[in-house]
């Protein structure tokens, strides 16, 4: 099952080989129950017309170790994804699954573990799963959203696992449509920004209101991301639909920020 | 107007009790077994309401959530290595205890099963 990993994974922003090995390490283990997920839908692998799967087809992780991987990222690329050694990390990633079947939440609410249904306040249960530390609105419609994953594959991993739970509790629940949603991503460039000098130069992309928001907020255009920049040099990023657009993202604003870096 | 109120407490000792003496009554024709059924909605309705008025005991618990839900208003909780500290600071330790919690009224309330 961890053949799942796209090469994407593990040769992306990510600087040292060390940490490569940590994530075979750590993404070995949260594939192993999935062999108990026996989900009729597709195969865990990323689908190839997934947004996310620009990086390239899936690598074995044992090949994906080394960096001459045959991933169409050129070296500029791969460069600059990681400017001095920044790489914004993913800190929440939303996704949306079709289980392609009309549910009965209070079945579901009563049957599940750790699961929440006050329809008088929101039409949806809520329910959470350890690993990957998740949470997902299940609508009777079908329709699931999961929230809090911090890779693609734990997004995915996680959606597997929810609609499991699902389907066990008597239900005809497929697995349809996964879509990531957004991506969001921090990182500290750590040094401080003089943001007024930024909003003023690029006003077109600034709303900076320091009596409503202590940030800047930039949206950039190309790729579609927003930003949130603070005074101490720290950054969120967010909107993006794949993890490349919050490195090019970044990538971008950096060169940005360094020009207008607090003396 | 009584099924407003839950029967949980019928199932404490005080309520073994008044249902015994209910039965007892019954038995030797003193009481209706509708009259009886009066004094048990009675009696929830008595003890939910004290238990909101005048019980001012209080326990602080510890412990692992291991699993939780809601629905229909009653959180169900399993809690794991569970310490409830008691007011005369008396630890009770427990490894595994479930705690089912209603609403009553305005008022909500915790009753343990």
């Amino acid at each position: 099952m961890s053949f799942a990993l796209p090469a994407r994974q593990v040769t992306f922003g990510r600087p040292s080989a060390y940490q490569q090995q940590q994530q075979h390490g750590l993404g070995g283990n949260p594939y192993q129950p999935q062999n108990g997920l026996a989900l009729p839908g597709p195969h865990p692998h990323p689908p190839p017309a997934a947004p996310n799967a620009v990086a390239g087809p899936s690598t074995p992780p044992a090949a994906a170790a080394v960096p001459s991987t045959p991933v169409p990222l050129t070296l500029e690329q791969q460069h600059i994804t990681a400017v001095e050694g920044i790489v914004p990390t993913l800190q929440n990633i939303v996704a949306t699954v079709n289980l392609d079947c009309r549910l009965d939440l209070k079945t579901i609410a009563l049957h599940a573990r750790n699961a929440e249904y006050n329809p008088k306040r929101f039409a949806a249960v809520i329910m959470r799963i350890r690993d990957p530390k998740t949470t997902a609105l299940i609508f009777a419609s079908g329709k699931m959203v999961v929230t809090g994953a911090k890779s693609e594959d734990d997004s995915r991993l996680a959606s597997r696992k929810y609609a499991r739970i699902v389907q066990k509790l008597g239900f005809d629940a497929k697995f349809s449509e996964f879509k990531i949603q957004n991506i969001v991503g921090s990182c500290d460039v750590k040094f401080p920004i003089r943001l007024e000098g930024l909003a003023y130069s690029h006003g077109q992309f600034s709303s900076y209101e320091p009596e409503l928001f202590p940030g800047l907020i930039y949206r950039m255009i190309k790729p579609k991301v927003v930003l949130l920049i603070f005074v101490s040099g720290k950054i969120v990023l967010t909107g993006a639909k794949v993890r490349e657009e919050i490195y090019t993202a970044f990538n971008t604003i950096y060169t940005v920020l360094c020009e207008f870096r607090k003396p | 107007m009584a099924s407003a109120y839950y029967e949980f407490y019928r199932g404490s000792s005080i309520g073994m009790a008044l249902t015994d003496s209910l039965d007892e009554l019954i038995t030797s024709g003193a009481i209706t077994p509708q009259l009886a059924m009066k004094v048990l909605q009675q009696f929830d309705k008595s003890l939910a309401d004290t238990m909101v008025k005048q019980v001012k005991a209080k326990t602080t618990l510890k412990g692992h959530l291991k699993t939780y839900r809601l629905c229909d208003d009653v959180w169900t909780f399993i809690v794991q290595q569970a310490s409830f500290k008691m007011e005369q600071n008396e630890v009770i330790l427990t490894p595994r205890i479930k705690i089912i919690a209603c609403k009553n009224g305005d008022a909500i309330e915790a009753g343990k099963k």
